[in-house]
């Protein structure tokens, strides 16, 4: 019988043996090919749990599947494949395996919140994507992307000094996501500040980068922020069963 | 006018249609054919009301009380009415003991009878003990046992529950919607999930039809309670000794699914009274071409039969909710009066 849906059956699944021989008889060759069962045979529910623990994952359970998310979405009509109905509906249902095969474009949302917008379930999907590609990367299945190295970088600065110093802000940066420093485009940038700035402003400059800006009395505050950020860590590690949790930055 | 009005079924819309009746000063016998008054809420062990969330002792006994207590009313219980004759303003009714009543006019609140599940076999009722109809999980939860696995008493962790089970099904000759089983389905997964928060709770649909203000519990069964919708056609339930594993398609991702599960509910539909026939013949009224009582002209008189002076009102005139057959109950009520009315007038 003809197979109908061969969009349905993909490459890995299918499998043919070069020398086989079973029971005498010889099933060499393509005309013996197997396909692999899509059969799906469980539920996990721990997924839904662990995506709804991280931020922005804690209204999955609402999604009803109408798909406006994957219609407004900006990334979708540049990637078919980036569906972010399909990718909600795979969490709520476990199924693990088939979210990671997507787990090299989950993080391309562009949190343009269109979806946001336009759910009519106050779901937030941008939040979810955000949520599962966090998820991806606690649970070591995608490297931290440059955007959660920078977003860190940036909040530790910022709990440490209640300040951030934009050249230090860029050092850190370069160095946690293993770039150079010398870039020919921040070689161009540095030489057009110190054409095109007042002298009074690189002087600044210059003072912030060797005494870094302080907030004032901002010990109390730095204090009671890394308390929150190690509960929230703590409770997410605890929600993921991680042994430990790693900050990309760290 | 003296001539009292004959309510046939003590149900929702039976006992509405007695006591609005009642209400105005006319007379009334209600004929109810089981011992006791109420209707499927109360036979059958409901729990829970759709949309009230009351309970069905409660709410439904509440009718059963006023009814009775009222002077005006003549209740007959565990008879059933054998002849019918007459004209407007002057029918006949013999009963099953052989009591005879006349009657100005007369509403049929004859009811409807639950889909029996033995007739989809493919899904397993009557083969596995923990697969169960909505009507047995009411009586869980009504009898104050809870949602317990038939098979072994124990706790479910995982429950399904399949819609449309006796519903829009031309296979086994149903082809109407049961109207209410999904909004009880939404209920029952709350119900479910309220009393076992460690159990998970998956509802299997074509398409789900909380009508109207019923559509508050289809979204906050999944808010509030995560109670979760496959869209999927269950094709077979079968079982491995322990589990009953949940066969058919996940149409939303296009692939095969074997669930299992710990138990498996059908929400069954409303058939037509199985007496049916029976009635359409004693009182000399026609069925609706899927069996229910029909009804003439929808515009015009309410709960008008193919019959003058016969009036229809409830789950007899196909899926009905509660609440609808309370209204309609009290509709044909005011149909009857004015009928006779009318007619005797002329006389």
């Amino acid at each position: 019988m003809a197979i109908h849906e061969k969009s349905l059956i993909r490459p890995e699944n299918l499998i043919t043996h070069d020398n086989l021989v079973i029971d005498g008889v010889d099933v060499s060759g393509d005309w013996s090919t197997f396909i692999r069962t899509r059969v799906v045979t469980d539920y996990n529910e721990a997924l839904e749990d662990e995506i709804s623990a991280l931020p922005g994952g804690e209204l999955i359970h609402r999604c009803w599947q109408c798909g406006s998310c994957t219609n407004s979405c900006t990334v979708n009509a540049e990637n078919p494949d980036f569906n972010p109905r399909y990718w909600i509906y795979l969490i709520r249902m476990g199924m693990e395996d088939e979210l990671l095969r997507d787990k090299d474009i989950i993080w391309q949302c562009v949190s343009c919140n269109k979806c946001t917008t336009i759910c009519p379930r106050d779901v937030v999907p941008e939040g979810v994507m955000k949520a599962t590609a966090h998820w991806l990367e606690l649970k070591g299945h995608t490297k931290p992307s440059n955007s959660t190295i920078f977003d860190e970088v940036f909040s530790d600065q910022v709990i440490k000094y209640g300040k951030i110093e934009d050249g230090e802000v860029l050092k850190d940066f370069l160095k946690e996501s293993g770039q150079p420093l010398m870039q020919d485009w921040i070689v161009q940038m540095v030489k057009n500040m110190i054409k095109g700035l007042p002298v009074i402003q690189l002087m600044k400059m210059g003072w912030a980068t060797v005494f870094h800006p302080k907030t004032k009395d901002w010990s109390k505050a730095r204090d009671a922020i890394n308390e929150y950020v190690a509960e929230e860590h703590a409770a997410q590690k605890k929600a993921l069963g991680l042994d430990e949790y790693k900050d990309a930055a760290e | 006018m003296n001539k009292p009005i004959l309510v046939v079924g003590g149900g929702p819309a039976g006992l509405s249609a007695a006591h609005s009746l009642a209400s105005v000063g006319q007379k009334v016998v209600l004929v109810e054919k089981e011992d006791t008054l109420g209707g499927a809420p109360i036979l059958c062990g409901y729990s829970k009301l759709v949309p009230s969330g009351e309970w069905a002792k409660d709410a439904i006994g509440s009718m059963v009380d006023r009814v009775v207590k009222n002077k005006l009313i003549k209740v007959h219980t565990g008879v059933s009415v054998k002849e019918f004759s007459g004209k407007p303003g002057n029918f006949k009714a013999e009963l099953s003991d052989g009591k005879k009543v006349a009657a100005g006019s007369t509403i049929l609140c004859t009811g409807f009878t639950h889909f029996d599940s033995i007739n989809k076999p493919e899904w397993g009722f009557g083969s596995f003990p923990d697969v169960v109809t909505t009507t047995q999980v009411e009586q869980m939860i009504s009898s104050g046992q809870g949602v317990r696995r038939p098979s072994n008493g124990e706790k479910p962790k995982r429950v399904a529950i399949l819609l449309c089970v006796g519903s829009r099904d031309r296979q086994i000759g149903r082809e109407w919607c049961s109207k209410i089983c999904c909004s009880v389905s939404a209920k029952m997964g709350m119900e479910i999930r309220e009393e076992l928060p460690d159990c998970h709770v998956y509802i299997y649909y074509m398409d789900i039809r909380t009508f109207g203000l019923y559509e508050e519990m289809y979204w906050k069964s999944q808010e509030e309670f995560k109670v979760k919708y496959i869209k999927a056609r269950i094709a077979e339930v079968t079982s491995d000794g322990d589990k009953v594993i949940v066969k058919g398609e996940d149409t939303l991702v296009k692939r095969p699914i074997t669930i299992p599960f710990d138990m498996v509910v059908h929400a069954i539909g409303m058939d037509p009274n199985v007496d049916n026939m029976l009635i359409s013949s004693i009182f000399g009224v026609d069925l609706h071409h899927w069996g229910f009582l029909d009804q003439q002209n929808m515009y015009g008189t309410a709960g008008a039969t193919s019959r003058d002076g016969v009036f229809v009102a409830g789950a007899a005139t196909g899926p009905e909710t509660i609440d609808d057959s309370i209204a309609q109950g009290s509709a044909a009520a005011m149909s009857a009066l004015a009928s006779m009315t009318a007619k005797v007038a002329a006389e």
